[in-house]
């Protein structure tokens, strides 16, 4: 009985920084309509600063404390005014969510160049010595978590409710048209909520440090979990997030407690598929949405680009001399991150198809990765199987999770395709890591064979590349001849407008599992090959990690052109294999470069090329 | 009597207070035009969205040529042939003129997914056949020029032209159009009332909302009004000018 108490306890404390940062999320989303997935981050950005000024540079601790979460806000107010605010009214939705996932990339990469990537534990603010309240010893740490999430939920009650700042502030969320016409300057109020939301992430980042160990990426599951808390309770509702926070906090702790904490992660998959089959809205409805019906005229599309006639011809040529003539020119190193850079490119060809086409966003395409590159492999393996027939398995299983996501996300708008990769990327994490007897755990799975077809064995480098080259190639040409006729009409359709879509007759819940589908399935194939080519593979190798890279190749290389993306896959793989000192510059730079991208050059590497060479 | 390309039964929507459409009743004779006309906020935009089913209807019953479509989704209403645009024009931003023209076709493909993939030849064929045949509606209506252009870059006028002839290159039954001439200027307009002439000579039943008078008693055959969600007034245009309710609803309510 105690320790059941304890535990809830705990989950009450963990939930506690889950409501902050979906009170986050709500504060940016009500004034935005944007969801901001760096919140997570200044979390781990406001507990990095607190380990530095207390234990290198021995603050008194709340002096450290106070001095770090100021540091995160302001922080968060220079990316706020230099990235988000400006791209929020130039960029669609979607667009504004990759922003934000460049963020968040941004974050961990500086995290990681300054702190390096072991994890960190910071001591409690008053002593390791548990109290006794009502008959239960409970870490005094436990008291400050609470204090200061009761202290922030207050602070943002009263500054919404009771000051004429906070009214500016809802009358953006509830209008900002008409803010803009009662003299409110939305772009202040936009930075304000931004800033905020990093200082109460900082606030609460900082007071659960002491119970948690932490690192660079951390932040990514505070997010998920916050994003999660904020779906279950209702996007939009503050009370929502509060409740969801600590309702999923207190079901992960049980889950764990009582299950195994591989399931931590899966308890929260669960509990948020739950409630968007059950009720898609959450468990409090905000009183007021945002009018959806507005539309965006301003904001920008870029064009989906393409070569034509004698152009595309003279491209496609040159391009077939230079990939099969480069083996015969290149070092073996080379050799094989070229192959790498074609496995990957078939991966991120998926993610194009899906966000550049239709504009669905996925956070977890690597997750198929995993699943085609773990069952071929195991099957392959330990069980027999030919890698052919591996692969196969991997592929069929990809499209079933596929098949089920879709499901689920269907029937509702917005950014729950994305959440629900996020989170399924994350599942697949833990999974991988967790079921050690069958994956290896987290030192990997070794003495995978060679990929053989028949009695041919792909054993080289060079003959992986042209087995990649090969199966890049077609489906390339499939999705080429699909894209130009009424199947990549009715995807663009279903990307800018679903409503006239659906008028003209565009089953658009058909397209998006379709294209969703072919994404998968892609992601498998990629996932399946790059095990057998480097016989050997890791949870991190098709991580979360590495889906949000995958976006980054994609968006960097030109979203919307299927040629386009292997010019952000060569960028971030051969560069970083090339200049191996700079390797722990390389999270850093992909969130630097996929910010400047989605705000700068929307039509990425390729697309600004390839519209000036149209012209 | 034929069966109507549309008839409305009794259909009524409230959204909180306000009463959008109260027992509305019409029928829509095949092959031809209707003008649905009101003071703004009389509920006409309404009537289109409960007609496509983008909203559920409280009450009532909407068929088209007979087939009852409660229950069907939008792109199930846009199956049995009945196209619709949109007040604001709602054209693809990204897209060519063309492309937004040929999207427009999406219900005509015989073609499967798998064998545009595998570019085998009679998909290329039906390909081609449609660019002739979107590049011809593009000709009609004036908007050869912009072809290659991005759809977003044209004028609001031409973004309604467009709509219309993307809608027509689905090959409707009945087409319904949500202020057409909106943003279009006189010459404009004269084109479009061409246009529609020569659609509905194609048999094409056609359901226009809009606000020019001119535009709707030179094309209709029939015209309804529409004031505070119920029908004021029916009938061909010579009666509809002649009705004293309709210039106090309509015309007096323009005058002040």
């Amino acid at each position: 009985m105690e320790q059941a108490a304890q535990t809830l306890i705990g989950g009450i404390l963990q939930g506690s920084v889950f409501a902050i940062v979906a009170l986050g999320f709500t504060l940016v989303f009500r004034v935005t309509g944007a969801i901001n997935l760096s919140q997570g981050a200044f979390c781990i950005l406001g507990a990095f600063v607190m380990f530095s000024l207390e234990q290198t540079f021995h603050w008194p601790v709340a002096v450290a404390a106070a001095g770090a979460a100021l540091a995160t806000a302001a922080a968060g107010f220079l990316i706020g005014a230099g990235t988000f605010v400006p791209a929020l009214s130039r960029l669609p939705a979607s667009s504004m969510f990759i922003l934000t996932a460049g963020l968040l990339t941004f974050l961990e990469g500086l995290c990681l160049v300054v702190w390096g990537s072991e994890p960190y534990a910071l001591p409690p603010f008053s002593g390791e010595a548990p109290v006794a309240v009502l008959g239960m010893r409970l870490p005094t740490q436990g008291l400050w978590i609470v204090g200061a999430t009761v202290a922030i939920v207050a602070g943002i009650w009263w500054l919404l409710m009771r000051t004429a700042l906070g009214e500016a502030l809802r009358a953006c969320a509830e209008n900002p048209a008409a803010a803009r016409l009662m003299g409110i300057d939305v772009e202040r109020m936009t930075l304000f909520s931004f800033t905020l939301a990093a200082f109460i992430a900082a606030i609460s980042g900082i007071a659960v440090a002491p119970i948690l160990s932490f690192q660079f990426d951390t932040g990514r599951f505070f997010t998920i979990s916050g994003f999660s808390a904020v779906a279950i309770g209702g996007l939009g509702s503050f009370v929502g997030a509060v409740a969801g926070g600590e309702l999923l906090g207190a079901a992960e702790q049980l889950a764990a407690g009582y299950i195994s904490s591989l399931f931590a992660n899966g308890i929260a998959l669960a509990l948020l598929i739950a409630t968007l089959l059950v009720r898609p809205s959450g468990l409090f409805v905000a009183r007021r949405t945002r009018r959806e019906d507005v539309r965006d005229e301003h904001r920008i599309y870029h064009p989906v680009v393409r070569l034509r006639g004698a152009r595309g011809l003279l491209f496609a040529t040159v391009t077939l001399l230079v990939v099969t003539g480069l083996p015969w020119v290149v070092s073996e190193g080379i050799m094989s991150s070229l192959v790498i850079t074609g496995i990957l490119f078939l991966a991120v060809l998926g993610l194009d198809v899906l966000m550049g086409y239709a504009g669905q966003v996925s956070l977890g395409q690597a997750g198929f990765m995993a699943v085609g590159g773990y069952t071929a492999a195991i099957l392959a393996t330990n069980y027999g199987w030919s890698p052919l027939l591996g692969t196969a398995a991997g592929l069929v299983l990809s499209l079933g999770c596929a098949a089920a996501l879709s499901l689920v996300t269907m029937r509702l708008r917005g950014h729950y395709l994305a959440l629900a990769t996020l989170a399924f990327g994350l599942l697949v994490d833990s999974l991988t890591v967790g079921m050690t007897e069958v994956t290896g755990g987290p030192s990997g799975l070794v003495g995978i064979p060679a990929f053989t077809i028949g009695a041919f064995a792909f054993d080289t480098p060079r003959k992986m590349y042209y087995l990649v080259a090969v199966l890049l190639a077609l489906a390339i040409g499939l999705l080429l001849g699909g894209i130009r006729s009424s199947f990549g009409r009715a995807l663009q359709a279903v990307r800018t407008d679903q409503t006239a879509a659906a008028a003209l007759g565009i089953d658009v819940p058909r397209y998006k599992m379709a294209v969703f589908a072919i994404s998968a399935a892609l992601a498998s194939l990629a996932g399946s090959l790059y095990a057998f080519f480097f016989h050997f593979l890791s949870p991190e190798m098709v991580g979360t990690q590495r889906s949000l890279e995958m976006i980054a190749m994609l968006v960097v290389g030109g979203e919307g052109t299927l040629i386009g993306p292997v010019f952000g896959v060569a960028l971030l793989t051969l560069i970083p294999t090339m200049f191996q000192p700079l390797a722990i510059y390389k999270t850093l730079a992909e969130g630097v470069l996929l910010v400047v991208t989605v705000r700068y050059l929307p039509g990425g590497i390729f697309g600004t090329l390839a519209s000036r060479l149209a012209r | 009597m034929s069966v109507p390309a549309l008839q409305a039964t009794a259909l009524s929507k409230s959204f909180g207070g306000v009463r959008a459409a109260v027992d509305v009743s019409f029928a829509v004779p095949p092959g031809t035009l209707t003008a649905i006309i009101g003071p703004n906020g009389a509920g006409k935009t309404t009537l289109f969205n409960l007609v496509t089913n983008l909203f559920p209807v409280d009450a009532g019953e909407v068929r088209c040529f007979g087939t009852p479509l409660a229950g069907r989704t939008a792109a199930e209403v846009a199956k049995l042939g009945l196209i619709r645009t949109f007040q604001s024009a709602r054209i693809f931003p990204g897209m060519t003129v063309l492309e937004n023209v040929l999207a427009g076709a999406h219900l005509l493909a015989g073609s499967s997914t798998l064998s545009q993939m595998l570019w085998l030849p009679a998909a290329r064929r039906e390909e081609r056949a449609l660019i002739a045949r979107g590049e011809a509606l593009l000709e009609i209506a004036g908007l050869a020029a912009y072809r290659d252009a991005a759809a977003n870059e044209l004028p609001i006028g031409a973004q309604k032209l467009l709509e219309v002839i993307r809608g027509l290159m689905a090959r409707p039954r009945l087409m319904l159009l949500d202020e057409p001439a909106a943003g279009l200027n006189d010459a404009e307009t004269a084109e479009l009332a061409s246009l529609l002439r020569a659609v509905r000579a194609n048999g094409i039943t056609l359901v226009v909302v809009e606000h020019n008078m001119s535009l709707v008693m030179g094309v209709a055959d029939q015209v309804i009004v529409l004031d505070l969600g119920s029908i004021v007034a029916s009938g061909t245009p010579a009666e509809i000018q002649a009705n004293p309710r309709v210039v106090a609803a309509y015309v007096g309510a323009e005058a002040t």
